[in-house]
């Protein structure tokens, strides 16, 4: 089930919230938590029930382990076991295939599905072991370790299931374990539905619109088309916005919806295309992920203690690990070895030079990022090539007519068309609606506050301006695309 | 949450009274509603027994009233616009300029039997009709005044603003100098086949979408056509049902045709076929499966017509 789809809106949150907090109210708390984890399994076996005995089992079998691991002697041991075991079963539902081709190109795909949120639910619990086994004092508010009810209610938790954010069990379980978790708190049911309407609003709105122009132009290059110079940038552009808006706005709804239940998670996005270089970017992008590479795989490799030449090789493999997290594909790596390059080179330049101006850094820092999408959406060596040569120029610059007699003086550089066959619905007008709303677009994610930053007027002027459309979108348009990042 | 209430409320009323007083698209759904208004007008001024052709811009492109007319020795209006038009609006807005003894010929493209009912209650006509055209509005049942209401997402808002302003500056469709223009009786004029080389390699890579004959027996589009032709039995007017053209090398599955065919042929209504089941070679077209090169237009118009006269008279 989708955060953005009527069945969730209109039945499965209402339902869920009243249940839970009457239950609360009338029963006691550990019946309202029953009531949430059975909530939050009905929600993840509404696409494919199959995979629901893996989820329980996983749940089961680590908070086993992480029992175990706290009476342990032999902690190192037992961490070692059970991560590989949860790495195992990611790397067979996630990687089995992928691996089968690089060691045997010809020989059959395996087509294993992939459990939905498997790389969420493992790397939720890998850091829940990791952290049993440091002993964290945060681990439980009371000192005690976690009923399996309490840790189920972590792990399955409907806001961050599927697609995250990835939260720190410390930040979290004392939440859940707290008395008064089940009994309805006005100010935090209205914060939630807020933040979770501005996000639905981001991606109704904003992310499936620019999806479609992204597509237009990343399926094209994908069949061999030629793009010219707009037609790859739009796209490009375009796709920039729609992964930002649409993850951005999941986690919103997420976090949204965890408030609702008097839980608060922490922030995934902050305003990461305003970055000024390009490891402030990743403190700003996917935050927790980010997080999770670094308290769990860069600073346990060494992170930047044992000098610049092993901490770049540690960047590289926490940067190209975190690519492949994204999914199983050579386009994933490419991206995250870019990330990491620049990370580098980054921190090489800032011990030779001072910081570059701000201005200069936000804008080098932006075409980078926008760069490194190509490789991320284009799935296809031919398709990142493809975009890059129109990017470049070398199909081409090709402009409307209309906008060329417009100003002439653009007929020195661009050929004039009657229209662009690959930007939008390739209709006369499709360059100007594309510009603009591209304009739109940018102008939001470079230069207002993000919803987290905004003030509580600004956040209800943006409700107002973004309701119906968000209503327009859910109620009535033909075709509801899904989330991004379900995929990974 | 009351401020949370307010601030929804009042989204809802600004988008309402936005698109249905402000915002307004004069260069696209202009055209459109333009082409609508100006072949209603044409059968409003007809005050004898006609043919009126009603389909998507398989009408206009691949029909001439101008050829047709003259063989069957009556006024002919080509009213086909667009394939995203609503048959509702369509058939809403026409059927108080159809009186006994006229006939409807209805060549419809395949998708026109099997869009979607939520896809054609969003369709142009409903932005149409919430802001220029609400009688016809009010004459549709409530699902489609409510979905005219929704039918604009933010690519209507930024897609109004950007043309209200070129239209206030005078802004001119570049493609007219490319694609022709329409004559007085509805029909597009001017697509010639020197036009049609500059489609000639997009017309080379179009492969068509059939609809199976499942999809078109129950098609949406199929239901609003039947309760049409159940329409035009009981008020006299004579329903002839027909192919669309298309490709030589894409033909329409017998299945299909069957299907089609029994649309009509189940009301009472008539059922054009030529022999050739209205295809061509690639070559009779100007840029799309649905619109034939002027010169293949007028030879397609001359064999309809003359496969027409034996239908016309036969009551209906």
């Amino acid at each position: 089930m989708m955060f953005h789809t009527i069945a969730f809106i209109m039945g499965f949150l209402p339902i869920c919230v009243t249940g839970f907090f009457a239950l609360g109210r009338f029963c006691s708390a550990r019946w309202a938590l029953r009531w949430l984890v059975a909530c939050s399994l009905f929600f993840y076996a509404w696409w494919h029930p199959a995979h629901l005995p893996l989820l329980v089992a996983s749940v089961v079998l680590n908070h086993t382990i992480a029992r175990k691991l706290v009476h342990t002697n032999r902690r190192r041991a037992w961490l070692t076991v059970s991560i590989g075991l949860n790495l195992a079963i990611l790397g067979w539902f996630k990687y089995a295939d992928f691996l089968l081709h690089i060691v045997s190109p010809n020989a059959p795909a395996l087509h294993v599905v992939l459990p939905l949120a498997i790389s969420f639910f493992t790397f939720q619990q890998i850091m829940f072991l990791v952290d049993t086994s440091r002993s964290q004092p945060a681990l439980t508010a009371s000192q005690k370790f976690p009923s399996l009810l309490t840790y189920a209610s972590f792990v399955t938790f409907f806001p961050h299931l599927i697609a995250g954010p990835i939260v720190r069990p410390s930040e979290i379980i004392p939440q859940i374990a707290a008395p008064r978790l089940a009994l309805p708190n006005i100010e935090n049911l209205t914060d939630g539905l807020l933040i979770f309407l501005l996000g639905l609003g981001k991606k109704l709105v904003l992310a499936d619109m620019f999806g479609g122009f992204a597509d237009t132009g990343f399926d094209a290059a994908a069949h061999g088309a030629a793009l010219t110079y707009f037609e790859a940038w739009y796209a490009t552009l375009s796709y920039a916005l729609q992964i930002y808006f649409d993850f951005s706005g999941y986690s919103d709804m997420a976090i949204g919806l965890a408030r609702m239940f008097n839980v608060r998670f922490p922030l995934n996005f902050d305003s990461p295309y305003q970055a000024t270089d390009i490891a402030d970017f990743w403190r700003r992008w996917h935050i927790t992920l980010g997080g999770f590479f670094r308290d769990y795989f860069y600073i346990p490799l060494g992170g930047s203690r044992a000098g610049p030449v092993r901490q770049t090789g540690n960047i590289m493999a926490t940067m190209l690990l975190c690519g492949l997290w994204h999914g199983a594909a050579w386009n994933f790596v490419i991206w995250g070895g870019l990330h990491g390059l620049l990370i580098v080179i980054h921190k090489l330049y800032r011990r030779l030079f001072p910081a570059l101006p701000a201005m200069l850094g936000h804008a080098l820092t932006l075409l980078v990022v926008i760069l490194a999408w190509v490789p991320f959406r284009a799935g296809s060596l031919a398709g990142v090539l493809g975009m890059f040569r129109g990017m470049a120029g070398l199909n081409g610059i090709a402009l409307p007519r209309m906008i060329v007699a417009a100003f002439p003086p653009l007929a020195a550089i661009a050929d004039p068309v009657t229209v662009l066959p690959f930007l939008g619905d390739a209709r006369t007008l499709s360059f100007p609606e594309i510009s603009a709303c591209l304009l739109l677009g940018w102008l939001i994610v470079l230069t207002l506050p993000n919803v987290h930053r905004m003030t509580d007027r600004a956040r209800h002027w943006t409700l107002t301006s973004s309701f119906a459309l968000s209503m327009q979108a859910l109620f009535f348009a033909p075709h509801v695309a899904p989330f991004l990042y379900f995929q990974f | 949450m009351r401020r949370i209430l307010f601030a929804c409320a009042a989204s809802l009323l600004i988008y309402g009274a936005a698109f249905t007083w402000l915002l307004d698209r004069p260069l696209s759904l202009g055209a459109l509603q333009a082409r609508i208004e100006a072949t209603i007008a044409v059968g409003q001024t007809i005050h004898e027994p006609k043919l009126v052709i009603l389909s998507g811009s398989n009408g206009p492109f691949s029909h001439r009233c101008e050829a047709i007319g003259p063989i069957i020795e009556r006024p002919c209006i080509n009213a086909g616009v667009a394939v995203g038009v609503g048959l509702d609006y369509l058939f809403t807005r026409w059927k108080p300029l159809l009186h006994p003894g006229d006939i409807v010929y209805l060549p419809l493209e395949e998708a026109q039997y099997v869009r979607p009912r939520v896809t054609a209650d969003l369709g142009p006509d409903a932005t149409i009709m919430l802001r220029h055209d609400r009688a016809t509005l009010w004459a549709l049942p409530i699902r489609r005044k409510i979905a005219a209401l929704f039918a604009a997402d933010l690519r209507a808002v930024v897609m109004s603003v950007i043309e209200t302003a070129l239209a206030g500056d005078g802004f001119r469709d570049p493609r007219g100098a490319t694609n022709g223009g329409f004559n007085g009786w509805g029909d597009h004029v001017g697509h010639t086949a020197a036009l049609a080389e500059l489609n000639r390699s997009t017309l080379a890579e179009i492969v068509p979408v059939h609809p199976s004959a499942d999809q078109i027996r129950t098609g949406y589009g199929t239901v609003l056509v039947g309760d049409f032709l159940r329409w035009a039995s009981q008020n006299g007017v004579r329903a002839i049902g027909g192919l669309p053209t298309g490709f030589i090398d894409s033909p329409i599955s017998d299945d299909s045709v069957t299907a089609i065919r029994a649309i009509y042929r189940d009301e009472s209504a008539g059922f054009l076929e030529l022999p050739n089941r209205s295809r061509y070679p690639r070559a009779a077209f100007f840029d799309t499966q649905d619109h034939l090169n002027e010169a293949a237009q007028i030879a397609h118009s001359v064999a309809v017509a003359g496969a027409l006269l034996p239908l016309m008279d036969r009551s209906p």
